[in-house]
């Protein structure tokens, strides 16, 4: 029981994070109709930044966050800008923006590691073996604190997309971008801004890992793939979805590591996938991310 | 009396037999080095795995990092069978396509269902997951230490021939599955999957053939490789960066055209080559920029630039020109510019 416990709960802690990179995910699918192949490559450069942050200027990597958001918004409005909007919409551009990202963040994973080499890279604080007691299991300090800041994180999004005017129109947009174009919405502003509010996510997923695992340029492909597994799971547009759907994940994947050798449970997250699509290929919550 | 179906073009064919028997002839005529030879030789397997990607790729509109699955899966099947039952090679490499097939189907199926993008990440989750589990299954690949092949005196000197063969089969192929009423069906699946089913087109069994048909292939060109190197080993073999070699030699050379994968595969051997001796640092973000220029500037890749100049210099007859557009619309690679940029 006690183990059982232990498990449960160091699954929820993680199930933060993944919806963290999973929601970043998902808004720009839903609003762009774009699949963010470059989602890994950002995460991982997220990690790097914190890294750089925490290693050149001794900056806590929970400090860094806005610096890293910051930055990862940025270049998120720049990829779109400067590549994303050129491609034509529909289904021949999604397979053009799909190998477009995927060039960027093979140009992002080189950079990395012209940058700091192929080295695996860790941010170690001095609170990073800490442990406080809870629910009788010992929890580390850092995944607590990356369980909060991700949930925060999560309802701050949602307060926004909910209660704002802009994440009202961006709603909209994700539903009916001609009709916005018609009730006076920039929708290319739209655009812009949900791009980089998706790739500001992966850079928070980044840096939140990266507190928690090491990570070398290739860093993000894995999580890649987990988002996605979430966004199919758990529908698109759903903070709860979402947040349910990286809970299941999570449990699994902490389970399997009982009953699989260590490096299957790399292969847990597609199973789970090809299980979703073959018997509820609508997701588990009924929003068709199909087609 | 018809010998051939009505989609077949001679001009075509008779090029094809023609370049197959120049190039039956061309290591003798020339005097080519070993070495030289060789080269050759793997850029006759590549064209054959580029153009098999294609079918996928390009045809179905299906793009797919996970090619390295059945690439080392046909290579290690047919290693492993020439190792401990010394089978024939050839027989060897139809085995491990035909494992390498099986393969395909068992994560295809589900996952076909799938559209576009979404399918392309599952196959990045497919591609990974398949190298971990191959790269600690010593008993199959012999882990990261690897497979020694027996050398056959004299085999890879003969794999030309068997690679210009193979290469000219999957050129033969590819161009019936474009050309004919089958080709006609993917084109209609890729253009929108829901009418093609309206219409009476099955998409879930013609995607389920191609997929078997590009699986084995693959499988066939990863054995090919694997008798041509001698030494196979899970890293190189599964390797994502295998995985993106297919898509660029298909994107660089012209995602969806019959030919022009090949083209493709020849400027990556050449352009690999120079890369690894000279940048080997950079080769990733020199494949990733090639990428982002072609898909920008040309979607259509070094097809789309041919077509280009040749439009330019009036080389193509009027109805040449709009058979070729209309081509260019329906098979989805080119911007359509009543729906490019912003809306």
């Amino acid at each position: 029981v006690q183990r059982f416990t232990e498990l449960v709960v160091a699954a929820v802690l993680l199930a933060g994070l993944y919806a963290t990179m999973a929601y970043g995910l998902g808004l720009i699918y839903g609003v762009l109709r774009v699949v963010n192949l470059n989602h890994g490559g950002i995460i991982m450069a997220g990690a790097y930044i914190g890294w750089l942050l925490h290693h050149r200027f001794g900056i806590d990597p929970y400090l860094s966050i806005p610096a890293v958001m910051a930055v990862s918004f940025v270049l998120g409005i720049a990829i779109y800008r400067g590549l994303v909007r050129h491609l034509p919409r529909g289904p021949a551009g999604g397979v053009q923006s799909l190998l477009l990202l995927f060039g960027v963040w093979l140009v992002l994973r080189n950079a990395a590691y012209l940058l700091f080499t192929g080295n695996d890279q860790t941010i170690r604080t001095e609170y990073s073996t800490r442990s406080i007691g809870a629910f009788g299991v010992a929890l580390s300090v850092n995944r607590v604190a990356v369980f909060g800041i991700a949930v925060l994180s999560l309802v701050a999004l949602h307060l926004f997309l909910t209660r704002t005017f802009t994440g009202k129109a961006i709603r909209a947009v994700a539903q009916n971008a001609d009709s916005c174009t018609l009730v006076g919405v920039d929708v290319e502003r739209i655009y812009s801004l949900t791009f980089g509010i998706g790739t500001a996510l992966a850079g928070l997923a980044g840096v939140l890992g990266a507190t928690l695992f090491s990570f070398n340029p290739s860093y993000g492909s894995g999580d890649l793939l987990k988002a996605f597994v979430i966004v199919v799971l758990g529908g698109l547009g759903s903070v709860m979805g979402t947040a349910a759907a990286a809970l299941i994940l999570a449990l699994v994947e902490g389970f399997a590591i009982y009953w699989l050798p260590a490096y299957l449970t790399g292969a847990v997250g597609f199973v789970i996938l090809v299980l979703v699509l073959v018997i509820r290929p609508g997701g588990l919550f009924g929003q068709r991310v199909l087609g | 009396m018809k010998l051939l179906p009505h989609w077949v073009s001679r001009p075509a064919l008779a090029a094809l037999v023609a370049a197959v028997a120049i190039g039956a002839v061309l290591p003798k005529v020339l005097g080519w080095s070993v070495y030289s030879q060789n080269q050759v030789t793997e850029t006759f397997l590549f064209v054959a795995a580029a153009l098999a990607w294609n079918w996928m790729g390009g045809y179905l509109g299906q793009v797919s990092f996970g090619h390295s699955a059945m690439f080392g899966l046909g290579g290690f099947i047919s290693a492993r069978l020439l190792l401990a039952l010394h089978l024939p090679f050839w027989m060897a490499w139809i085995v491990g396509g035909l494992v390498a097939a099986g393969y395909a189907l068992i994560w295809g199926h589900p996952t076909l269902r799938l559209r576009g993008p979404y399918f392309s990440i599952a196959t990045i989750g497919v591609g990974e997951a398949t190298r971990l589990v191959m790269t600690y299954w010593e008993d199959l690949t012999g882990g990261s230490s690897g497979l020694s092949l027996p050398i056959t005196q004299g085999l890879k000197g003969q794999l030309y021939w068997w690679g210009l063969a193979l290469m000219a089969l999957v050129i033969a192929g590819s161009y019936a599955l474009r050309k004919s009423t089958f080709g006609l069906g993917l084109l209609a699946i890729k253009s929108d999957v829901d009418a093609a089913a309206d219409v009476g087109i099955s998409p879930t069994l013609m995607q389920d053939i191609v997929l078997l048909l590009s699986g084995f292939t693959v499988g066939v060109c990863g054995a090919f490789y694997a008798s041509f190197q001698n030494f196979i080993e899970p890293g190189d073999m599964f390797g994502f960066d295998r995985s993106i070699s297919f898509v660029l030699m298909a994107v660089i050379g012209g995602v969806g055209t019959v030919i022009g994968p090949a083209l493709g595969a020849l400027v990556f051997v050449i352009l690999r080559q120079y890369l690894i001796g000279s940048y080997p640092q950079l080769y990733l973000g020199i494949y990733g920029l090639l990428l982002i220029v072609v898909i920008l500037f040309e979607p259509l890749g070094m097809m789309g630039l041919f077509f280009r100049l040749a439009r330019r210099f009036g080389l193509l007859r009027p109805e040449v020109e709009a058979k070729l557009e209309a081509k260019a619309a329906v098979g989805g690679a080119a911007v359509d510019p009543g729906k490019g940029g912003a809306p």
